[in-house]
């Protein structure tokens, strides 16, 4: 059975984690955790409140991520954490501290490289009972903080890094972890939403200063209904530009979104079929702006549905 | 530390375990050691439930690989036109190729083939004006010669565009190894690939192939993999090639590896014949520190370092004689190595 994990102790999620028997249950997957330290601790009782848990595995797991210690060393002198999904990745060990990055890098790339029972896009979905808009980016463009801007006009978080289509059908299912929020991006979000909302900043990291918004409750409830597409959007946030929208035709979509994939040589014919469904019935735009209000309004514009 | 039941249970020989704990422990070694999509095409498990996707993403993995290797035969079959040179695919090509239970959901990263030792030259120019080229890390003058003086394969190619890998053989032991097997009379049982200029060992020379890649060679590096194919290979013998095999072993001088794969796949899967058939071509029973460190291996106890130790000492011991062996691997062990190409570009922050 699961349950929300704020309704466990912390010294009862600290045995799971230490156990490795933590088990996260989260849209078509469910991650085995292992790990230790408050600090990773402390990040998963705050941003995974919500979610649902359980202490100790009812079936085999999709994903099994334990972070560990690069070497014995490192478990005691200037303590360092590397995210280990069962499989070689080009990972770079972190300090303990910032055991909350670690965690989410270690699921992206679990996702990402191992689970292929879905073509994994990298992009942000949110939807709202008309479809869901799939937004594609490269990092930096803008993606979290326009994922973000929706969530507050209507729509309901899918995920803020992969669009996953499903193979059978070209449909998006939804994966609604924390949006991560890099350097600048986090006092803009954190204006719109609130401090309640944001994880606590993971400082001089690699990426710069990372923090993590929480997915809502009710965004997690509805973790099990997917969605057609009714919008895809290629964002692109550039100082002082005017904002313009720009319609692209299907075989322009299709060939940004395949790049864009993380699986697609791997599933081959199965991904072209997803992706290209995807792109049939759908329009796609690339639009450029400088505010996040103006990406607002060019997303009002196209979609018709009145927000600001 | 895998219990031996687990290895069983990999290839459905055995019940999976009730706990879910010990059935994601199996699931995780199955995976590390590359045999999870052979135990996804032979366990049984319900469509619906997450055991069921866990296996059906496994064998899309793999999926994803056969189509490699066949195109990549395609290509190979593509290079060699000119010439009338039918190579023999080795291991897991030849086990997809011919639809074994092994090759089933089995993960292949390149392509193996064997030819005649006299056409080296002429296989190595065709696939390098088709697009093949010396692999990187081994690019270099000492590795270029000391394949080409003692291995019993040319330098690994990789394909310019396709980034695909082909090691050529021309023998399946090292020249300068204690077994000498003859592989001569192996490749003149050779069977035809359907439809295609390629060719596979027959049923029982797989077999000893594998044997001898395991048990002859190798430092055993994959264990759970060998026993698992192993198993898979002699379970769809004929019950004539079955009693064949100790003496085919013996006529091509694959007796010693081909009788300690019978005992390993005889002591972990409970096959009785097979124990037997090892038995009587062998009477290995003094081996018993190499007996000791293919199960410390395998199921990676408190020991294991040691067993790895030991199967890495005699797999070299076998390879070459020392006055070859130590300038080796002092060089080896002191080579200025270029650091890794650059990480993989992933998408995410």
């Amino acid at each position: 059975m699961t349950s929300s994990l704020n309704i466990f102790s912390k010294e009862e999620i600290r045995k799971a984690l230490k156990d490795g028997s933590f088990t996260l249950h989260l849209g078509p997957f469910s991650h085995l955790l292992s790990g230790r330290g408050d600090a990773l601790l402390d990040f998963l009782i705050d941003t995974y409140r919500d979610n649902r848990v359980e202490m100790s595995p009812s079936d085999v797991t999709d994903v099994q991520l334990s972070l560990e210690a690069p070497n014995v060393l490192r478990r005691f002198f200037r303590p360092q954490v590397t995210p280990n999904p069962g499989f070689e990745v080009p990972a770079m060990p972190l300090p303990l501290s910032m055991s909350a990055l670690a965690h989410e890098m270690g699921l992206n790339l679990s996702v990402a490289l191992k689970c292929c029972r879905f073509v994994n896009v990298h992009a942000g979905v949110v939807a709202d009972d008309e479809g869901a808009i799939v937004m594609s980016a490269a990092s930096g463009a803008g993606k979290s903080t326009l994922t973000a801007a929706l969530l507050q006009y209507g729509y309901r978080l899918f995920s803020d890094e992969f669009a996953l289509i499903g193979l059978d059908g070209p449909i998006l299912h939804p994966y609604p972890r924390p949006i991560s929020l890099k350097q600048e991006t986090i006092p803009v979000v954190r204006e719109m939403v609130g401090d309640n909302w944001i994880s606590e900043v993971v400082k001089g990291s690699p990426k710069g200063d990372i923090a993590y918004y929480r997915a809502r409750k009710r965004d997690l409830a509805r973790d099990q209904e997917p969605a057609k597409a009714k919008l895809i959007l290629f964002p692109n946030f550039e100082k002082g530009v005017q904002p313009i929208a720009h319609q692209l035709n299907p075989a322009e979509a299709i060939m940004r979104l395949v790049p864009a994939s993380t699986n697609y040589s791997l599933l081959g014919e199965p991904a072209f079929r997803a992706i290209t469904g995807l792109v049939e019935n759908t329009r796609a735009y690339e639009i450029s702006y400088g505010s996040t209000t103006d990406s607002l309004r060019l997303v009002e514009q196209i979609t018709g549905k009145k927000m600001l | 530390m895998m219990r031996p039941i687990g290895i069983k249970q990999i290839t459905g020989r055995s019940p999976l375990p009730e706990s879910v704990m010990e059935r994601i422990k199996l699931i995780q070694y199955a995976d590390a050691n590359h045999v999870l999509g052979q135990m996804a095409s032979v366990v049984n498990a319900g469509a619906e439930d997450r055991l069921g996707e866990v296996f059906r993403n496994a064998l899309l993995r793999a999926e994803h690989d056969h189509r490699m290797l066949q195109f990549e035969m395609n290509r190979l079959e593509h290079a060699l036109t000119k010439s009338d040179i039918e190579p023999i695919v080795l291991k897991g090509g030849a086990y997809v190729a011919l639809r074994k239970k092994a090759g089933n959901g089995r993960r292949v990263s390149d392509l193996d083939i064997l030819v005649d030792e006299d056409q080296l030259v002429e296989v190595e120019t065709l696939l390098k004006e088709a697009g093949w080229e010396t692999e990187e890390t081994t690019d270099n003058p000492y590795d270029q010669s000391y394949y080409r003086e003692h291995m019993h394969e040319l330098p690994p190619l990789r394909h310019r565009k396709r980034g695909t890998i082909i090691d050529i053989h021309h023998r399946l032991l090292p020249r300068t190894a204690r077994y000498n097997v003859d592989v001569n009379a192996m490749r003149k049982m050779a069977v035809p690939l359907e439809g295609v200029r390629l060719k596979t060992f027959n049923d029982v020379d797989l077999f000893i192939h594998s044997a001898v890649h395991a048990f002859g060679d190798g430092s055993f590096d994959a264990p759970a993999r060998s026993l698992v194919e192993l198993s898979m290979l002699y379970e769809e013998l004929s019950e004539e090639d079955q009693k064949h095999l100790p003496q085919r072993a013996s006529d091509v001088g694959a007796a010693i590896p081909v009788s300690v794969a019978l005992w390993a796949i005889g002591c972990f899967f409970s096959i009785k014949n097979a124990l037997t058939q090892g038995h009587h071509l062998m009477k290995f029973r003094r081996h018993y520190i190499l007996r000791w460190a293919i199960k410390s291996k395998t199921l990676t106890g408190r020991l294991s370092t040691l067993a790895k130790a030991f199967l890495y000492i005699r797999s070299h011991y076998l390879r070459m004689p020392l006055y070859l062996l130590i300038p080796h691997l002092t060089r080896k062990a002191f080579a200025w190595r270029p650091l890794s190409k650059k990480p993989v570009e992933l998408p995410f922050p």
